[in-house]
């Protein structure tokens, strides 16, 4: 499912322009992250999606069809959001309820949604019967996700995923929407961690001041140093290090050093650029997740893909 | 974006003025309409304080608040119309009748809630509430302990009505229609999300508490506070005027 | 400045100690950062340092902290206040007055700042966090990251001899994060304010921290310069501390016999180290070469 923006311009009360003509497309099953400052926009941005904000002018289009023509229902079938605080969102006396809220307010067929709920249980790993405001922050963020997944909306929109949650607590979310996504999943997310999004998302848009300012595949515009600097970013370490490693050693520039984006990367290109690559790759311990991590998600992924997640430095 | 009682920032005259002033001047405004059933002078009086609410520019606001004060008073003006039998007969009810006397007291006090309620809000639009209740401790010597618990329920009205803003977009973006089916709906869909709200006011409620005492909450005393009050020779006034206003008011009651 | 001895705390509604046997002393005027995975006691710890415990939760106490030569347990929470500033986790509570000058004024006003003194400590701390502009705005209309910036600034007026956060920045930007970071460092730096912050962004603490304290499951595993502790990133990952992209590369690097400097903290370090190291091997085949040609000659 795709979402367009056409020259979008939004306020939340008229007098204060917020978003001052926003193009972008998210194409059907892509991983988009925003990125920018606060006020920059990019929440704004999510709650046009969704539906909660109408655009003063210009249009919003979820699969081709104005927002303004949806109604709340039909967009919560398309779009499944993810608040920034899972407080607001979790209302229910037990995990299931919770998990069953969505198809009841949705007045889908109920046996359909006790199955996805068992299923969803069973991966997520949850009791049931527990009270969510006695769980702690962490898996309160993982249940409202899990109140989202749940709903196999083809579009997941995540506000600030990863904030007020530690480490594991990080990965352990994101493994979550990295399987989403590779199941065909259009995800957006606004972050703020650089490694996060320099780890997860496939393409990245710029705001700064109500405008797009970037946009493209994750790295171009992670390395485009001006833009980002013009909109108050810094690159993610890594590239930080392959940037800061050019300028200082202009020769570097058009080595795998200059262009290395990941940790594995900037390794293997400092290894072999002392003469020391095929030492390292045969390494058993160059595992691109470090051991804890992968304990930590509680979740197997795929073998196919290699736990990419490097930890992030936040 | 402003909410309820909410301050709206301004240099106009009122919003200079002193905020004990303020205040006594809009009690004693709201007494006034309560001394007298002379629905001339109450029109005057409402007159007044729109005239009022225009200097500050709070125009908006005060007609929001007329609104909501006329549902109440409507409800209270009905029962009037049918409890009152006074004047000429209109209407023959089954325990009395309605007369022009019942549409008389039913307007009067529709325009009398009305005239009381504009200055007694416009005061809180007009003044910050530290200063409201700085002021009234310091000049008025309530006890800071009561200002305190007053303007901190104030102050967190904004904040709860974000966070149940907060709840009601997650919930929609779940797939509740509160926008379907009329204001019944929309209750009947809101009680369950008052249990998000209860907890997390009664946890912010509790931190506060402690975050107002490690600030040193109970070292305050009446000369803490880092602005002065004093009154000007236009609070005076105001004072003059409202004594008068209430005075007139008597008279009217008494001689006419 | 603050010294904790053998402090176990359990608190009243539950069965286990969330801290235990907690040894810890902070000098005068260091800059401490306290990590750890979610629910290990960061925060319990926080307020065993401002006196909210045992003043406001009640539970068993073990053990002393002592503030400035004060034992928390003896003295009140309100003289223990006037020591130690707090910036609380959950910000909107934090807040008690409704207009931005008005919060920066009620810690001032209470605590007996003269008056004359009072406006100038309200524009420096505003100035110092960027929101001079903001003075007149009702706290409602402001969004979270400036409500965060205002709650510390607040505190910082109060300029107390010790500054204790959780989790200072969680609302803001990694720009405004940096700033608030370069702040409290001055503050440590120019007036001898003792900084403790508890930060999940570990490439910040280690960047700025004196000394980095890590937390697992209520007891500190690690208590020591940045660079020491960092050393041991294999541990920390199994403890869900996530070390610096910079920091895990050197290790890797170092792991991988290519680097043998100390650890790096940030990126500056770690591009000065691959530099020394490029350079290095540069010269090492510049002389192998040579040698060969010699060879051949």
């Amino acid at each position: 499912m795709t979402i367009e923006f056409r020259d979008v311009h939004a306020s939340y009360d008229a007098t204060i322009p917020i978003l001052r003509g926003v193009d972008f497309t998210v194409n059907d099953g892509e991983f988009v992250a925003f990125v920018g400052t606060n006020g920059a926009g990019k929440s704004t941005t999510m709650r046009l999606v969704n539906g909660l904000l109408k655009p003063d002018a210009g249009e919003v289009l979820i699969d081709g069809i104005p927002t303004t023509q949806l109604k709340t229902s039909e967009l919560a079938r398309r779009v499944g959001f993810l608040f920034q605080n899972p407080d607001s969102q979790i209302c229910c006396n037990t995990v299931r309820d919770e998990l069953l809220f969505g198809f009841r307010a949705l007045k889908m067929d109920m046996d359909h949604a006790e199955r996805r709920v068992d299923e969803i249980v069973a991966e997520f790993g949850f009791n049931p019967d527990d009270d969510p405001f006695l769980l702690n922050r962490g898996t309160r963020q993982l249940l409202a996700l899990a109140s989202i997944v749940v709903l196999e909306t083809p579009v997941i929109v995540l506000d600030e995923p990863t904030t007020g949650l530690d480490f594991r607590e990080c990965v352990k979310v994101l493994g979550l929407i990295r399987r989403l996504h590779e199941q065909g999943t259009t995800v957006v997310m606004v972050c703020h961690d650089m490694e996060v999004v320099a780890d997860f998302a496939e393409r990245v848009i710029v705001m700064h001041d109500g405008l797009v300012v970037d946009q493209g595949p994750t790295f171009e515009v992670l390395r485009n140093r001006r833009t980002l600097e013009a909109a108050n970013l810094v690159p993610p370490q890594i590239v930080d290090i392959s940037l800061g490693l050019s300028i200082m050693q202009p020769g570097l520039a058009d080595t795998l050093i200059g262009s290395a984006n990941t940790l594995n990367e900037m390794e293997a290109a400092v290894a072999s650029a002392v003469g020391k690559g095929d030492h390292v790759t045969a390494r058993p311990t160059y595992a691109p997740t470090a051991p804890g991590a992968e304990d930590a998600a509680g979740i197997v992924a795929p073998a196919t893909t290699p736990a990419m997640f490097e930890g992030g430095a936040r | 974006m402003n909410g309820f009682l909410e301050y709206v920032p301004g240099t106009s005259l009122l919003h200079r003025m002193n905020p004990v002033a303020k205040l006594l001047f809009a009690v004693l405004f709201a007494i006034t309409c309560f001394c007298t059933g002379n629905l001339v002078f109450l029109c005057a009086m409402l007159v007044f304080a729109l005239a009022l609410a225009a200097s500050c520019g709070m125009m908006k606001q005060t007609f929001g608040l007329m609104k909501a004060v006329f549902v109440f008073s409507l409800i209270l003006a009905i029962l009037l119309i049918f409890t009152t039998p006074t004047g000429d007969r209109l209407i023959d009810l089954p325990w009395g009748y309605i007369g022009t006397g019942s549409i008389l007291a039913a307007v009067t006090t529709i325009v009398r809630l009305e005239a009381a309620a504009i200055p007694l809000f416009l005061t809180f639009y007009v003044t910050k509430m530290s200063d409201l209740s700085n002021s009234v401790v310091k000049v008025l010597h309530v006890p800071y302990k009561y200002a305190f618990t007053f303007s901190s329920t104030v102050h967190f009205i904004p904040v709860f009505m974000n966070d149940m803003k907060g709840i009601m977009e997650a919930q929609t973006a779940r797939g509740v229609e509160f926008d379907v089916g009329g204001i019944v709906n929309k209750i009947r869909l809101m009680v369950p999300l008052c249990v998000p709200l209860l907890v997390s006011s009664v946890r912010k409620t509790n931190s506060a508490a402690i975050a107002a005492e490690v600030r040193g909450f109970n070292l305050r005393t009446r000369d803490s506070g880092y602005k002065q009050y004093p009154f000007a020779a236009f609070d005076v006034a105001a004072m003059v005027l409202a004594v008068l206003l209430l005075a007139a008011a008597i008279c009217i009651t008494v001689f006419l | 400045m603050i010294e904790i001895k053998n402090f176990t705390f359990t608190y009243r509604e539950s069965a286990e100690p969330v801290v235990q046997d907690i040894n810890l002393t902070i000098p005068a005027g260091s800059f401490v950062g306290i990590t750890g995975a979610a629910g290990s006691g960061k925060s319990t710890l926080t307020y065993a340092m401002n006196g909210i415990i045992p003043h406001c939760y009640p539970g068993d106490f073990y053990g002393s902290v002592m503030v400035d030569g004060l034992d928390t347990c003896e003295t009140g929470l309100t003289d223990l206040s006037q020591i130690v500033g707090s910036v609380c986790q959950d910000i909107d509570s934090q807040i008690v007055t409704s207009i931005v000058e008005d919060e920066m004024l009620y810690g001032l006003e209470n605590f007996g700042v003269s008056h004359r003194e009072i406006s100038a400590r309200v524009d420096e701390a505003l100035a110092d966090m960027g929101i001079a502009d903001l003075r007149d705005r009702v706290i409602a209309s402001l969004s979270g990251g400036q409500k965060q910036k205002l709650a510390i600034a607040s505190i910082l007026a109060l300029k107390p001899k010790v500054l204790v956060l959780d989790e200072p920045t969680a609302e803001l930007d990694p720009a405004s994060s940096l700033q608030v970071f370069q702040l409290l460092a001055r503050y440590a730096r120019d007036h001898g304010t003792t900084v403790v912050v508890v930060e999940q962004k570990i490439a910040l603490l280690s960047q700025f921290a004196d000394m980095l304290v890590i937390v697992d499951n209520g007891r500190i595993r690690f208590a020591d310069t940045p660079a020491n502790v960092l050393a041991h990133s294999e541990e920390l990952l199994e403890i869900g501390v996530n070390c610096p992209r910079s920091t895990t590369l050197m290790n890797r690097l170092a792991f991988d016999g290519i680097y043998n400097g100390p650890v790096c903290r940030n990126v500056e370090d770690a591009c000065d180290a691959l530099i020394e190291v490029l350079g290095h091997s540069a010269a090492d085949n510049q002389m192998a070469s040579l040698t060969e040609d010699e060879v051949i000659a």
